[in-house]
């Protein structure tokens, strides 16, 4: 019987630390709250949708990984399918305010709308507080969490690490996959896989 | 640029607009970003057995890079696709050794400047020709502060019969920052803070780089947690590292392989090692109980016993849960008891067969509960009152009040109005019955040895032989008891009641105390801190509740004001305590935290079958007493530690403390319904092999060397 103190002790530290990369989610573990303002202003902030499954998509309209699957209208038929299912849906994009990269939330609302996405929210996470608190490295980056609060996925969204669009049609997609699994109460088959795709762009420190 | 070439990578850009600028077939492409060239080095010629290498040179514009084998958090490898003619083949990029190559809180693996990457050829006889005519499609991934993924199309003809070696200073130089194996080193790896950091321990290194400054680069990209500090010291000729597991990790490797590269300098060393230790399971258990796996479900269930052996076995257990230490003192107390009253026959008789009934109603009325609810589709099973917090929570307050009376702070008759405190005396039957109701409620998740064959049979038959086998389960347990009422030598034999019984009273307080004490561990598993906090707190204003409504020195108004206290605090706090008795929403309970064992899942089971590895299961929960002896006796056991070592097997632990369908799925197809359960699984068998609930280390380990 080992009654572990290191449990609490590292909570102790995550918080004392704030909010490094240093403990990012884990899988298996609860997942990190956060509250921000999405592309049109609004407040969202994960406790709004306890009790539901929700997705997370690390997104960067100017990467070509994220293209791919905009382009092939991969993504949005994945966010479609997941949101029909009453799946919470929410893009984030950690870009830094002064990278090249980077969208005002009108700009990136106006992006989102562009490419038909069926996001519940997007949300602009410019300090990088939410992406280093999940420890997001791609664009895109994956999560799925559960009903109960906790991290059951974390990868990519397919098993074919390429910026080719024709990969899409023979790539097994792992959010779907994960998707499936969560809500028929099943354990996720494949919890941990490669995230793939350019890396997010953070601030420095 | 000639026109021609700026045209056609126009084309290509057009036909493929989800690649940056590329070129049309060449030796050369050129991007914004890089230049790439495929570059040949044959220095005698083109023959079976002499040395033939291909490489894709990259030089990239400052600021940029490409990736190594493992880029890192971000990133993706260059790939070559050849095109060879019959009876040649092209081997694996030989990577030079990598670069740390930060971005922002990001750390990537790879190159900048001018990179290599050789690939040798294998020429068999089968090769005929005057020139090797190579054709190539590489793609690579560049990145500054953004990323452009690129491809190119290469080809080249080398001839056969003359001398390639325009480049031999270039590929001398990248064989040279090669990673070379070395053999006198010496490698091990271990699992070191509960599988969140590697410990890497290398000797034998070359004496150029002893007492340098090593950056440690793994090969495998699915493991480490790349952007975090690793920290490494030199300890005479050994050098040492703890390199920090990913909390995203996606492979599990047994061995991996790494290069080590001195700070500054070009080339080093490549180790392999094993990894000791067992990595957790990335698995995380299903969200809603809705459903069994349908591996466990697919299968019938298989009793192994027949009916009437269940039903002696079901007496016999029952039999031994008289010695629970929960029970113990309650029984004692009653049949110590019996010594005062060895003159009325009558009574005593009736006394036990009241008892007896109670024990045994109380077993098939469980049982028919458990029935009903499984039938309506709930997945538990024995010992399922145990899996709720409140219910826990009551007993533990049932046990401080039994045991604050044994230690005398108040007897029952002061509290209990006095219609009901003489109901109590004038019909002994009934209060003999209630403590068989007791006697049930507090030993009933104790799956006693041989148990658990039977009821997990019960619960495979017809309901009125289930029932029987509860029933049987009762009389068994009530047996003692009413073998006492019944032959009074028997209970003659008891020592004379006397004052020596008023300190035995008080000493059996504590065993009480101590199941009170086992009982808040188990909320503790199921609640965490604060349900047990909420729960000592209740038992605090219990204890002052009983003490202030039994004083009987004071006036009837200091009474009135004492009670009013009493049932203030204890109502205000037992407020305060219930809603922190709920199923706590943290994912993990302790089974994580140690090394050795990993979280149960069938689909596990079945996978490290696949591989060949025998797996042992300990079905288990926090609040089954058996569980908990053979976890501390036989399973810390350093003989049979170093047996299950020995022969690797690998170690998990299905933790039903708190309900689990998938469990409950797994513990029917092994026919039993309680814990513990102790299964082998060896890879080929058709199914497990079940040990004894109380399991002896000889038992295990006599299963584990059967073929």
């Amino acid at each position: 019987m080992k009654m572990s103190l290191l449990a609490p002790l590292s909570v102790v530290l995550a918080c004392a630390g704030g909010a490094t990369f240093a403990t990012p989610a884990a899988v298996g573990q609860p997942a990190p709250v956060f509250s921000t303002t999405d592309v049109d202003g609004k407040a969202v902030s994960l406790t709004d949708f306890k009790g539901r499954t929700v997705v997370l998509e690390w997104v960067n309209p100017e990467c070509p990984y994220v293209r791919k699957h905009y382009g092939s209208a991969n993504m949005q038929a994945t966010q479609k399918a997941a949101t029909a299912k009453g799946v919470v849906w929410l893009a984030v994009n950690s870009t830094e305010a002064r990278h090249v990269d980077y969208k005002p939330p009108a700009a990136m609302a106006a992006w989102m709308k562009s490419q038909g996405a069926a996001a519940t929210a997007t949300l602009i996470d410019a300090d990088g507080k939410i992406g280093r608190a999940y420890g997001a490295r791609t664009t895109p980056h994956m999560y799925v969490i559960d009903a109960r609060g906790t991290l059951v996925y974390a990868g990519g969204i397919d098993d074919k690490p390429s910026a080719n669009p024709a990969d899409v049609k023979t790539a097994t997609n792992h959010v779907t996959a994960a998707l499936a699994d969560v809500l028929a109460g099943r354990p996720v088959a494949q919890p941990a896989t490669r995230p793939y795709g350019c890396s997010v762009k953070y601030a420095d420190g | 640029m000639p026109l021609l070439q700026r045209l056609l990578i126009l084309l290509a850009a057009a036909l493929m607009p989800w690649l940056a600028p590329a070129a049309a077939a060449s030796t050369v492409v050129t991007t914004e970003q890089v230049r790439a060239e495929l570059l040949a080095h044959a220095p005698e010629g083109i023959a079976p057995g002499k040395p033939l290498w291909l490489a894709l040179q990259i030089e990239h514009q400052p600021h940029w890079h490409t990736y190594w084998k493992n880029p890192g958090d971000s990133g993706l490898p260059t790939t070559l696709r050849w095109e060879l003619p019959a009876g040649v083949t092209a081997g694996e990029i030989a990577w030079p050794a990598p670069k740390r190559l930060p971005v922002g809180p990001l750390m990537n693996y790879g190159y900048d400047g001018r990179l290599l990457l050789p690939v040798p050829l294998t020429v068999s006889p089968a090769f005929t020709g005057n020139s090797l005519e190579v054709k190539a499609s590489a793609q690579w991934l560049v990145c500054k502060d953004i990323c452009i993924p690129q491809q190119g199309e290469f080809t080249l003809s080398v001839p056969v019969q003359a001398a390639t070696a325009l480049h031999a200073g270039a590929f001398a130089a990248a064989l040279a920052a090669q990673p070379q194996p070395v053999a006198t080193a010496q490698a091990s790896a271990e699992l070191i803070d509960d599988a969140k950091a590697l410990r890497v321990t290398v000797s034998g290194l070359p004496a150029s780089l002893q007492g340098r400054e090593l950056d440690f680069f793994a090969e495998a990209a699915g493991v480490v947690d790349h952007a975090a500090r690793f920290d490494a010291r030199w300890d005479g000729g050994t050098w040492q590292v703890r390199v920090p597991i990913s909390s995203q990790r996606f492979e599990s490797p047994a061995r991996m392989d790494a290069v080590l590269v001195q700070r500054g300098a070009v080339g080093g060393v490549r180790v392999g090692f094993a990894i000791a230790g067992m990595w957790p399971a990335i698995a995380v258990p299903a969200s809603t109980g809705a459903e069994a796996t349908p591996a466990a479900a697919a299968l019938p269930p298989t009793p192994a016993l027949g009916f009437g052996l269940a039903l002696a076995f079901a007496l016999f257990g029952g039999a031994l849960l008289n010695l629970m230490p929960c029970v113990f003192p309650i029984l004692s107390l009653k049949l110590l008891g019996f010594a005062g009253h060895a003159h009325d026959r009558r009574g005593l008789l009736a006394g036990g067969l009241a008892y007896s009934a109670g024990v045994v109603v109380s077993f098939v009325g469980l049982a028919a509960l458990l029935l009903v609810l499984r039938a309506g589709g709930e997945q538990i099973g024995w010992g399922f009152q145990l899996q709720s917090p409140t219910f826990v929570a009551a007993l533990a307050v049932l046990f401080t009040l039994i045991a604050l009376n044994l230690a005398g702070l108040f007897e029952f008759g002061t509290l209990l109005p006095g219609g009901l405190a003489s109901l109590r005396l004038r019909h002994p039957l009934a209060d003999a019955a209630l403590t068989g109701v007791l006697a049930v409620a507090v030993a009933s998740p104790c799956t006693a040895p041989f148990m658990g064959a039977a009821l997990g049979l019960a619960f495979t038959l017809p309901g009125a032989q289930a029932l029987a086998l509860f029933a049987a389960l009762g009389v068994g347990m009530a047996l003692p008891y009413l073998a006492a009422s019944a032959w009074p030598g028997l209970a003659r034999a008891m020592p004379r009641p006397g004052a020596w019984m008023a300190t035995f009273k008080a000493a059996m307080a504590f065993p009480m105390l101590a199941t009170v004490v086992w009982l808040a561990w188990v909320l503790g598993q199921q609640t965490g801190i604060d349900g047990v906090a909420g729960l000592l707190a209740v038992l605090v204003a219990l204890a002052f509740a009983l003490w202030a409504w039994g004083r009987i020195d004071s006036g009837r108004v200091a009474r009135a004001a004492w009670s009013a206290c009493g049932a203030l605090l204890l109502g205000a706090v037992l407020a305060w305590a219930l809603p922190t008795w709920h199923e706590a929403k943290a994912a993990s309970p302790g089974p994580a935290a140690d090394q050795r064992w990993q979280p149960w899942s069938a689909a596990r089971v079945a996978a490290l079958n696949a591989e060949g590895r025998t797996v042992f299961v300990d079905f288990t929960a926090a609040w089954c007493v058996t569980c908990q002896v053979n976890k501390r006796t036989t399973l810390g056991d350093s003989a049979v530690l170093a047996d299950l070592d020995a022969r690797q097997v690998v170690l998990l632990r299905a933790d039903w403390t708190r309900r689990d369908a998938a469990i409950s799925a797994e513990l029917a197809r092994l026919g039993r319904n309680g814990v513990p359960v102790y299964a082998i699984y060896k890879p080929g068998q058709a199914g497990p092999i079940l040990l004894p609930e109380l399991l002896r280390p000889q038992v295990l380990r006599d299963a584990l060397a059967s073929p």
